[in-house]
């Protein structure tokens, strides 16, 4: 069960007190420890278990998800705009595909979360308080795994994966012309806010210097805890619930004007 | 003085209009503009919903009906984040006049009532700069709506309020949608000290009461080049036929 429980003021117009049926499940980290792998070995693990998944990730709502890609392909996206660019993608995430997911017994899988975009702005300088307020309209998740690696591990992998990338070297406001520097100043710092973040919100702290296998035995050991009481659903049947809950409402969404 | 959120002043002025659809506003706020560079200052202008960046993501919610009371407040503040951060900021910090049609208020207005904590939507907006006057230009009601409806105009989705339920009926939604917003600018007015501009006064009484309040407090603002050009032509007897390429705004005095 995936208790009603926000970070703050929650979502208006959400009036939902009994908890969802589906689990909630995040996995954050920086840029090239492994996330991305792992999500797509759990997924298939978990389905394997009898149990229906939806993944979702960052960047990918239908609403916000091309507006930012293009906002950070040009120089002029300044850091309070991108923080609410990245809230409304959230937002719209939430409660288009992870709640409704929730609500018909999937498990969603998320690669990042609130988390990740409140580490990005902290270390850009951005006021602590005011980030954290914006999330107050998240859920609060079942479980988050922080998978974590240091430098000298991050560094190969991201070069074999598409290299340094502009963004997440830091390259928008450090003052480094080298992007190597840059993103090895960036990500000492987003590691030790991440580290700092971990703690606060009680993370699941996973070593991610071992091999792929070791992480995935040590992830599918946790999430097994998660899904325990959990009765396991067809991806056939959760669908069926989903597409349900989504005719009813709507009617109030044709509404002619 | 405008202010940051610290409190730190700014050398800039910020003079933003606020009002439900039908107050006048933009109208007045357009009269201000033409004067204020009519007296040689510097003055840039920024309007509500219009960051290149932002909009067509609001625009694509709106049309494909995407938006929830959240992520419409939300889109909104991404807009007004840009449009401080590259345009209002900028300006005031080089001590320029900033001529805002629709600010903060408006999203407070809106967003809450459209069931949006108003706690949290003031959080949200924690970093806009506090305007040096904040004009309310206040009309009853029926005022409005008879100003608005009477050209029985095509109401839009969100404008309408119609993402909220509150009626079937287009028009009747947009006014049960006004009403609740205009309860929310009374409150207001004393929770931000906003100036109350009565808008059934005649055009022209109003823009005298806006320019009193405002004249006061010009002072040290940035005053622009008067156009150079202009003796450039009168010294050599040219028309200057392609200035119109080169000048953003070819205004005659």
């Amino acid at each position: 069960m995936t208790e009603i429980r926000f970070y703050g003021e929650g979502l208006a117009g959400f009036t939902r007190t009994e908890p969802l049926p589906g689990r909630f499940i995040v996995l954050e980290g920086t840029d090239g420890v492994g996330r991305s792998t792992q999500i797509a070995l759990l997924r298939e693990w978990i389905e394997s278990k009898g149990y229906a998944v939806r993944s979702t990730g960052l960047k990918r709502s239908e609403l916000a998800g091309r507006g930012i890609k293009e906002a950070m392909r040009g120089h002029t996206l300044g850091l309070l705009t991108a923080n609410l660019f990245y809230a409304t993608d959230m937002v719209d995430r939430l409660e288009k595909v992870i709640i409704p997911a929730l609500r018909a017994g999937f498990v969603v899988l998320t690669d990042r979360y609130i988390y990740s975009i409140i580490a990005r702005a902290l270390v850009r300088g951005v006021d602590p308080t005011w980030i954290r307020d914006i999330f107050g309209f998240a859920l609060i998740p079942d479980a988050v795994f922080y998978l974590h690696a240091d430098l000298p591990h991050l560094i190969p992998r991201v070069l074999n994966a598409r290299g340094f990338d502009y963004w997440e070297s830091g390259m928008d406001f450090l003052p480094y012309r080298d992007y190597y520097d840059a993103f090895v100043e960036y990500q000492t710092r987003l590691l030790a806010q991440f580290d700092a973040i971990a703690e606060e919100y009680s993370f699941c702290h996973i070593d991610a210097t071992q091999s792929i296998r070791h992480v995935f035995q040590k992830l599918t050991a946790e999430i097994e805890k998660v899904l325990a009481d959990m009765r396991p659903i067809s991806p056939h049947e959760a669908q069926k619930e989903l597409d349900e809950a989504q005719a009813q409402s709507l009617p109030t969404k044709r509404k002619s004007v | 003085m405008a202010q940051l959120p610290d409190g730190r002043a700014l050398p800039g002025k910020l003079f933003i209009v606020e009002g439900i659809d039908g107050s006048g506003k933009s109208t007045q706020l357009d009269l201000l503009r033409k004067w204020l560079i009519g007296q040689g200052y510097c003055v840039a202008f920024s309007e509500w919903n219009s960051s290149p960046l932002v909009k067509a993501t609001t625009k694509r919610g709106k049309k494909k009906r995407l938006l929830t009371p959240t992520s419409f407040s939300l889109i909104h503040a991404a807009d007004f984040a840009d449009r401080l951060e590259r345009q209002i900021l900028p300006a005031l910090k080089a001590g320029a006049i900033v001529l805002a049609d629709r600010y903060i208020y408006t999203a407070f207005g809106r967003d809450v009532a459209r069931g949006v904590s108003p706690t949290w939507v003031r959080k949200v907006y924690a970093f806009a700069v506090k305007p040096t006057v904040a004009f309310y230009f206040r009309v009853p009601l029926e005022e409005s709506l008879r100003r608005i409806l009477s050209g029985r105009p095509k109401l839009k989705y969100y404008e309408a309020g119609m993402d909220i339920g509150l009626s079937d009926d287009p028009y009747e939604s947009f006014s049960l949608f006004q009403s609740r917003i205009l309860e929310e600018y009374d409150k207001m007015v004393d929770e931000f000290g906003l100036t109350v501009v009565d808008a059934t006064l005649p055009l022209v009484k109003q823009q005298e009461i806006v320019r009193e309040i405002i004249t006061p407090l010009l002072g040290g603002a940035l005053r622009a080049e008067p156009s150079a050009w202009r003796e450039v032509l009168a010294a050599e007897s040219v028309y200057g036929r392609y200035l119109d390429e080169v000048l953003p705004e070819r205004s005659e005095p």
